[in-house]
């Protein structure tokens, strides 16, 4: 798998600086979960990554040929079809007929949805909608998976499932996966590396791998909260925590824009 | 559940009660005006055209009369949408194009529809003349309705689309389509009133061998004014049941109709 990056990339909409001279790597099979406050341009660098808006200077790295899935904030199903005909709408220029409802089934039953295949958006409850818009995201054989804060619009217990369901599907078919939130428990659950970026235009602050064990990052585990802690210090702009504060290794140092 | 009020009965009898009786008062104030003007070259009472229409109506003459106009009206409905979802649909995913094509869609909207039909008439068969003025009348009609329903489609949904990578013809099937549909059944809706009126408007003026609207200028010119007033019954009948007809498969297929 190769691995993706941005080198120098600078965005303004009108006067305003959204990403200033900003690089960052993104490990192949790994998952970058990108910190930051909202309205800081974490969307602006998804839609730079896609290829969905073009960058004003500086360059994307290794992307060529490179296709994308997505899941945004809102499950963005098509309202007139089922779930199983959302997600093989995707799979249509993939595979034949046959081949692709049996992904899209494998995608939908490993969300847990594989009763509900039939039914429309409309019909699913909030966190429904948005494990289909999840097995979409999989079942599209993309080199890069970008996830937009996904989770935000479901209370604490889905979205707590809707992770579980992402790592499991993550676990099963290794993406290349670059998670915007701003939320740090999301960010310390999902994320292989979770970076931490400015107010803008956008700046990285941090970058920290997590060393934990991903089962005592669930959350109300008592091992997160000193690296909890010390992201909260980041954002908020406190004094910076000493490295390897427990749970993390800082692998960039702040202002590494 | 309360019921709003004058929401009416949801069996329907009411709805049916207030037309009837609505339809009852515009025969009684025909039949008083008829009364009082008391010449049935001015203006025929109900009976006299009923009388009229009973014997018109079963004769071959007007049987192949219907039968011509019924297929004009098709015909230029047929077009009419055709040509219009594919400028509409052109149109409503190329603003340039909208651009170059509004002056041509603002001139033919405004032109007068006996202009249209003097014009034909210098060009085309008499024949063909209903056809053209109702397809220049209804086209544009279909293309602003469809335009609008293209620009409708939720540009979240397009992104999600240009993401995935869908093609042409599968964004237009799970996106456009559905974002469409409403705004192409008010679109087939106005086109198809539209067309029966511009047909036989076409036919009175053209006078083609077998056509509802030579028969109405036909007993004017005879001053058979109750014959005038059954070919216009018949043009009335023949608008209503293709729109009923319309409303029945859109209901059949789960959509609603504006009320006209």
């Amino acid at each position: 798998m190769a691995t993706y990056g941005l080198r120098e990339i600078s965005k303004s909409y009108g006067g305003l600086r959204v990403l200033d001279d900003f690089s960052l790597d993104f490990p192949a099979g790994k998952v970058t979960a990108v910190l930051g406050p909202s309205g800081c341009g974490k969307t602006t660098l998804l839609h730079i990554l896609s290829g969905l808006l073009s960058a004003d200077a500086g360059e994307r790295a290794g992307f060529e040929g490179a296709r994308f899935s997505c899941v945004f904030q809102e499950p963005r199903l098509v309202p007139s079809f089922s779930a199983l005909r959302n997600v093989e709408l995707v799979l249509r220029a993939e595979l034949p007929r046959e081949a692709r409802r049996e992904r899209a089934l494998r995608f939908l039953s490993a969300v847990g949805l594989r009763e509900a295949r039939a039914l429309k958006p409309a019909q699913l409850s909030g966190g429904m909608r948005q494990r289909t818009a999840l097995a979409r995201a999989f079942a599209y054989p993309a080199d890069l998976l970008l996830m937009d804060e996904p989770f935000q619009s479901v209370d604490l217990r889905t979205r707590i499932g809707l992770m579980d369901a992402f790592l499991e599907l993550q676990a099963e078919d290794p993406r290349t996966v670059v998670f915007v939130t701003h939320e740090v428990r999301e960010a310390l659950y999902l994320g292989d590396t979770v970076v931490v970026l400015s107010d803008k235009p956008a700046r990285i602050l941090e970058r920290r791998e997590v060393g934990l064990p991903r089962e005592r990052r669930r959350y109300g585990s008592p091992d997160l909260s000193e690296a909890e802690a010390a992201l909260y210090r980041l954002i908020l702009g406190e004094p910076a925590t000493p490295p390897g504060t427990a749970g993390t290794t800082r692998t960039a140092g702040a202002g590494g824009g | 559940m309360r019921k709003s009020p004058g929401s009416g009965s949801s069996g329907g009898t009411r709805p049916a009660v207030f037309a009837s009786l609505g339809a009852l008062a515009v025969l009684g104030i025909w039949a008083a005006a008829a009364h009082f003007v008391d010449s049935e070259i001015v203006l025929p009472s109900p009976l006299r055209v009923a009388r009229s229409a009973a014997v018109l109506f079963p004769t071959a003459k007007f049987l192949l009369a219907l039968q011509a106009t019924f297929l004009r009206g098709l015909a230029s409905f047929g077009i009419s949408m055709a040509a219009g979802i594919a400028v509409g649909l052109a149109c409503g995913l190329s603003s340039p194009l909208a651009y170059a094509m509004a002056p041509a869609l603002t001139i033919t909207r405004a032109t007068p529809v006996l202009a249209v039909i003097l014009l034909a008439l210098i060009w085309f068969p008499s024949g063909t003349v209903p056809i053209f003025a109702a397809v220049l009348m209804a086209f544009p009609v279909v293309v602003g309705d469809v335009r609008q329903g293209v620009r409708s489609a939720d540009p979240k949904l397009l992104e999600m689309s240009r993401l995935f990578q869908l093609r042409r013809r599968d964004r237009l099937r799970s996106i456009y389509a559905p974002a469409m549909a409403p705004h192409l059944a008010s679109a087939a809706h106005g086109a198809l009133g539209l067309c029966w009126k511009v047909v036989v408007a076409g036919e009175v003026l053209s006078q083609p061998a077998r056509a509802l609207g030579t028969g109405m200028n036909r007993a004017r010119i005879e001053l058979e004014t109750a014959e005038v007033f059954a070919w216009t019954l018949a043009g009335i009948l023949l608008c209503a049941l293709t729109d009923l007809a319309f409303k029945l498969i859109r209901r059949r297929r789960g959509g609603d109709v504006r009320p006209s």
